[in-house]
């Protein structure tokens, strides 16, 4: 549903967004610091351990259930599907940022 | 004892993605849903025999099923509320014999 770009500035809260056109130009910082805020409000990570390479269940200390929890926040906040055969290779922000790009077709 | 096949372990996460996804619109709370369920599951973590795993995640799958019942129920409720007023009538046809023993179950 296409909504008319001057209301929703009107509006002031929403970004004006044209569905079906092209998203925002990400960059891999960007995607960088995107999957960093998705784990630092998850509840079960403690934001002052949270680096790109902390590996999730070695240093932030997460189970397999926690793991499935976390992929699906990223799911969540980058609008796709991670299947789970992928899901369980992701074990550090890092592995999830080089996913992502590669998904998103981000070449930073 | 021999370990469970991998497609076992992959069958267990999938069910508890499900639960989890049923478990955003549960009436008491995300948070609460997911604190038991995960508490349930790491509770069977040790279960290492392929036939008891199955009969397990039977279970869950039942859960589901109960899960989206209990929606449909809602909005069912939910609607009826909104749009027709309880009279005599309505409430004399819908109600059979056997519920007037304990009327407050209609509601």
């Amino acid at each position: 549903t296409a909504a008319p770009t001057n209301i929703l500035s009107a509006l002031g809260t929403i970004a004006p967004h044209r569905c079906y056109g092209h998203g925002v130009e990400m960059t891999r910082h960007m995607l960088n610091e995107r999957v960093l805020l998705v784990l630092r409000l998850f509840d079960k990570i403690n934001p002052d351990k949270l680096t790109l390479e902390s590996q999730f269940a070695k240093d932030l200390g997460l189970d397999s259930l926690d793991h499935v929890e976390l992929i699906m926040a990223v799911e969540d906040e980058f609008g796709f599907e991670i299947p789970d055969q992928d899901a369980e290779r992701l074990r550090s922000p890092e592995d999830i940022v080089q996913y992502l790009c590669d998904k998103l077709d981000v070449f930073d | 004892m021999t370990s469970p096949p991998p497609q076992l372990r992959s069958q267990v996460i999938a069910l508890y993605k499900n639960l989890l996804y049923m478990g955003r619109d549960y009436p008491k709370g995300y948070a609460y849903f997911r604190d038991r369920l995960k508490s349930v599951f790491l509770k069977n973590s040790g279960v290492k025999d392929p036939d008891q795993i199955k009969v397990l995640i039977g279970r869950g799958e039942f859960v589901i099923k109960e899960l989206e019942a209990l929606y449909m129920l809602r909005k069912y409720r939910a609607l009826k509320h909104r749009y027709y007023e309880k009279d005599e009538a309505t409430t004399s046809a819908t109600t059979s014999s056997s519920d007037k023993k304990a009327p407050t179950k209609t509601q």
